[in-house]
């Protein structure tokens, strides 16, 4: 097992292990939104797209739909910023209590996502900005900030810092080099973190759940309301939906800058 | 609190003032005046719950007032910290109508953010279980009495339901019945099914503590009402301890489903209406026309019968298929088969059986 | 890199003039501090929240009035401490964080390798579809979709069922709730060790076998050290992720292994008591930045790094 044959085994078994168990749900999801019958399961009992035709007859779900599309658009616009801004702090300067900076930016991810909700219902009830759209979008953005930040600073890593002086060197002053130089280099990692605080956003429904009423709900906290009573398979369509959306998504990227940017970094 | 003078003007200070000032002018038309807002937001449980609530009262009402119903879905427990968060800092309440459980709604009549509905018509001639037990007034109104059934999957009990709630200690149903996972509606006919009696609830509730600890090998599963009814479809479970209405929904949507009141009896229970404060004036209004137009005998007979629930408005029909059925109590005969604690008991100790609730199937 | 337009240089130059106003070349080695602050801030909202959940923890709730009293107590945190039922929940979730993290990273490792290592461009692109699409369906619908497969009537027992295999009890327990947290964790595992493993070049392993190491020790002693970054970020992200996770105990759980988010929400949502849930969440949020900051301590902020770059 030691051999080059052994490590391709071992390697590429472990690697469709995970391809499977992420891709099975997503199989099942899909396949159970054809039924014709009342409940999800799988194999369906009969193909129909009848789901599908009560889905777009909802007006309920595709307002939903629209509102959690401004929503998520208005996170990640808040994010893009503040991250690329936090990141090159992060990489680039010296900061003084710089653990202590780590562990407070990291608070999003140890503080459970129901008292985060909570606290924020709270605050921005405080200051009369609950009932709105855009605070549920602000409010997504600090749950996920760290994943932005963190791709950013993955890329400056991985950036050559002498670019930048021989850039300096051509006479180049501070905000040129930065837009000339450092911005297309570190695109990959703002694009990264830009499609993940998109995607997270467009699926959350904890703390959505608390800062929006009946006249502000998202789609994801729509689909949690409606579970909540009884299990058909129109969530199963709204599922399927969600999956095309990634697709275009995906192939969206791939056309304008290749999906290996995931993987450079350099 | 904040310093509200910093903040804008709400709505409703605005209306308010706007009535002071109207009132001046025409003090005995003001009721006259209320003027129509753009919708009622009414929050409900989804699902077959939710239909029966369009179809019985809400389509009523904007037929009458042409004021459409707009239903937020939210759940009752999610929804009262968001409620009450609005009334204490001030703010308008995202709901004009809750409807909501009786404790709960007694638990927000004690916090004291709900409306009084003495004053409302339609309160006239209803059955005493329409008042809040134990409270002053009207801060909710009751809306109809519902029962705690043992639900059972007709497959497997060929020989017929089960007849005592003992039923599931029995090793053959292993992680094969379903509680609450709050314990309600069953935690007082734990203490009955535990050798204990109704005299035992709240002081001595050491048998019912008993019998759960022993159905805690028999690893039954927690959860609540839509889990219910996938574990009935997907045939998880056999026995579930659930609320009729659920049990007959699916027997409707063709799950093979019965149910039954055993001998030690069933928790029965109500639900009611209530308005919480903070909502401008008008709105108000509106909202207490919606609650009494929901206790008319019209909307009690076309909600209740959807639900297959009995009604507080007294002499309705029951639907055909629950004539005579125990899980809808209508003589005081069929109610003493049936085991009422009252809300204040209820909400006075829920806290403290949950907690011993969670430390037994938690621990 | 394409050559900035022609009169580009004038905007940038007036952009240049203001900067120079507003932040002095005296200042900027200090500039560190403008750049973090809105991140600085943004997390502050998330402290304004949490300094109402702590004032709440000092508060008991009244039963007669179901509001907290106006009184300062640590009432609460003594039922924590006193009930031995919250320090089973606690238990039962930093173990399961543990376990989550380690078999996610011994997944995700060989994903991230094999993605950044073959040499063929559609299975780069299949591999990473395969991590995003997960992502956009979201934790709720994923679950949903494994109670129907390893349900008592689920795919799984249908298909032992044909090989004449009695059905087994694969949900409502502790394990499909780590399995349904494995699987959920695993793509954020391996977008955060991407960068990591991508920044080692082939030549190192290369040279590792030249000098007669075979694969398995080439990966242990020089592939694994140089990917610390990568697996102190995936680690930090998926403990800490799993400590706070509420959805997968809920669905793939069966009531009866509450994680201690899931305990928070009963207080909040179901008892009403809003003190006792924020002690909790104190509590929780105390030992959640307590390790992290402890592992930072010890390891470094890996990909999350903070340090200036050495290299």
């Amino acid at each position: 097992m030691t051999g080059r044959r052994g490590k391709a085994i071992v390697m590429w078994t472990l690697t469709l292990t995970s391809v499977v168990m992420l891709g099975l749900p997503t199989i099942i999801i899909i396949g159970a939104s054809f039924t014709s019958g009342d409940m999800i399961r799988f194999p369906p009992q009969g193909l129909s797209l009848r789901w599908y035709g009560e889905l777009l007859g909802e007006v309920a779900f595709r307002s939903a739909f629209w509102r959690s599309l401004y929503v998520s658009v208005i996170c990640t616009l808040i994010s893009i910023p503040i991250g690329v801004l936090a990141g090159l702090a992060t990489m680039r300067y010296r900061l003084a209590f710089g653990r202590t900076i780590q562990v407070y930016l990291l608070l999003p991810f140890t503080i459970p996502l129901v008292v985060s909700g909570i606290g924020m219902m709270l605050f921005f009830g405080e200051i009369r900005i609950l009932g709105s759209l855009w605070p549920v979008g602000v409010a997504l953005s600090v749950i996920n900030i760290p994943f932005m930040i963190w791709s950013v600073a993955a890329a400056i890593g991985g950036l050559d810092p002498e670019l930048e002086d021989a850039a300096a060197n051509c006479g180049a002053r501070p905000v040129q080099i930065f837009f000339t130089v450092t911005l297309p280099a570190i695109a990959s990692g703002i694009i990264t973190g830009a499609l993940l605080m998109f995607i997270l956003a467009f699926n959350e429904f904890l703390v959505s759940l608390l800062l929006t009423d009946s006249r502000t709900v998202t789609l994801p906290v729509q689909i949690y309301n409606s579970i909540r009573n009884v299990i058909t398979p129109d969530l199963a369509a709204v599922s399927v939906v969600y999956i095309v959306i990634a697709l275009v998504t995906i192939w969206v990227l791939d056309r304008l800058a290749g999906l290996d940017i995931f993987l450079r970094s350099r | 609190m904040s310093d509200m003078s910093k903040f804008p003007m709400t709505r409703r200070r605005f209306v308010q003032g706007a009535a002071l000032g109207a009132g001046a002018l025409m003090a005995p038309s003001i009721a006259f005046g209320q003027s129509k807002p753009d919708e009622i937001v009414v929050r409900a449980w989804g699902g077959a719950w939710g239909d029966a609530l369009k179809a019985g009262v809400a389509d009523g009402f904007t037929a009458e007032t042409g004021i459409p119903v707009r239903f937020d879905f939210t759940e009752d427990n999610e929804i009262k910290p968001k409620i009450w968060a609005a009334v204490d800092q001030g703010r308008v309440p995202p709901i004009h109508v809750n409807w909501d459980t009786t404790i709960n709604a007694t638990i927000s009549a004690r916090r004291g953010v709900t409306v009084d509905l003495s004053d409302l018509p339609n309160l006239k001639g209803l059955l005493p279980i329409a008042h809040p037990a134990g409270l002053e007034g009207y801060p909710f109104v009751n809306t109809y009495s519902y029962v705690y059934v043992l639900a059972y999957r007709r497959e497997a009990f060929p020989n017929g339901a089960p007849t005592s709630w003992r039923v599931m200690l029995d090793p053959k149903y292993k992680k094969r019945c379903a509680l609450y996972d709050d314990g309600i509606g069953f935690t007082s006919i734990a203490v009955i099914a535990g050798g204990g009696s109704i005299a035992d609830i709240p002081d001595n509730m050491k048998p019912g503590y008993d019998f759960l600890r022993q159905l805690k090998k028999n690893e039954p599963l927690l959860g609540e009402d839509p889990d219910f009814t996938t574990w009935f479809q997907n045939g998880e479970i056999d026995i579930a301890c659930t609320i009729s209405v659920n049990a007959r929904a699916a027997r409707q949507n063709g799950i093979a489903v019965d149910w039954t009141v055993p001998k030690e009896g069933a928790e029965v229970d109500t639900d009611g209406l209530w308005i919480p404060r903070g909502l401008p004036e008008n709105e108000e209004y509106w909202a207490k026309q919606f609650v009494n137009h929901a206790l008319s005998r019209d909307a009690q007979a076309k909600w209740c019968s959807a639900l297959g629930l009995p009604p507080v408005y007294p002499g309705l029909k029951p639907p055909a298929d629950l004539v005579g059925d125990p899980a809808y109590p209508t003589t005081s005969a069929d109610f003493t088969k049936l085991v009422s604690i009252p809300s204040p008991v209820l909400v006075d100790n829920q806290s403290i059986w949950f907690a011993k609730f969670n430390e037994i199937f938690q621990g | 890199m394409k050559q900035a337009p022609a009169n580009s240089w004038r905007p940038i130059d007036a952009v240049e003039a203001v900067v120079s106003t507003v932040w002095p070349r005296r200042w900027r080695d200090k500039i560190g501090w403008p750049f973090i602050a809105p991140a600085l801030l943004l997390v502050g909202i998330l402290v304004i929240g949490l300094g109402y959940i702590i004032q709440d923890s000092l508060h008991e709730l009244d039963i007669a009035t179901y509001r907290l009293g106006d009184d300062y107590t640590l009432a609460n945190y003594g039922i924590l401490a006193q009930k031995t039922v919250y320090r089973t929940v606690i238990g039962r979730t930093l173990l399961a964080a543990a376990i989550v993290t380690g078999v996610s990273l011994f997944l995700a490792l060989p994903y991230a390798y094999v993605l950044t290592r073959t040499s063929s461009s559609a299975m780069r692109k299949f591999l990473l579809v395969a991590i995003f699409l997960p992502f956009f369906i979201g934790q709720v619908v994923r679950a949903y979709g494994w109670l129907i497969i390893l349900g008592a009537k689920g795919l799984v027992n249908s298909l032992l069922g044909l090989l004449g295999i009695a059905p087994l009890d694969l949900l409502f327990n502790y394990g499909a709730v780590i399995f349904g947290l494995i699987q959920y964790m695993v793509p954020f595992a391996v977008l955060l060790l991407l960068p990591a493993l991508a920044a080692i070049p082939e030549d190192v392993e290369l040279a590792s076998e030249n000098l007669g190491a075979n694969w398995m020790q080439t990966f242990w002693h020089v592939v694994l050290p140089m990917a610390r970054p990568g697996l102190v970020g995936a680690s930090v992200v998926v403990f800490t992720l799993t400590l706070t996770d509420f959805a997968t105990p809920e669905i793939l759980g069966g009531g009866t292994t509450d994680f201690i988010a899931n305990t928070i929400y009963d207080s909040f949502f179901e008892i009403s008591d809003p003190g006792l849930g924020s002690a909790l969440s104190v509590v929780l949020v105390t030992i959640g930045s307590a390790l992290v900051g402890l592992v930072f301590l010890a390891l470094g902020t890996g990909t999350l790094d903070i340090a200036r770059h050495q290299e």
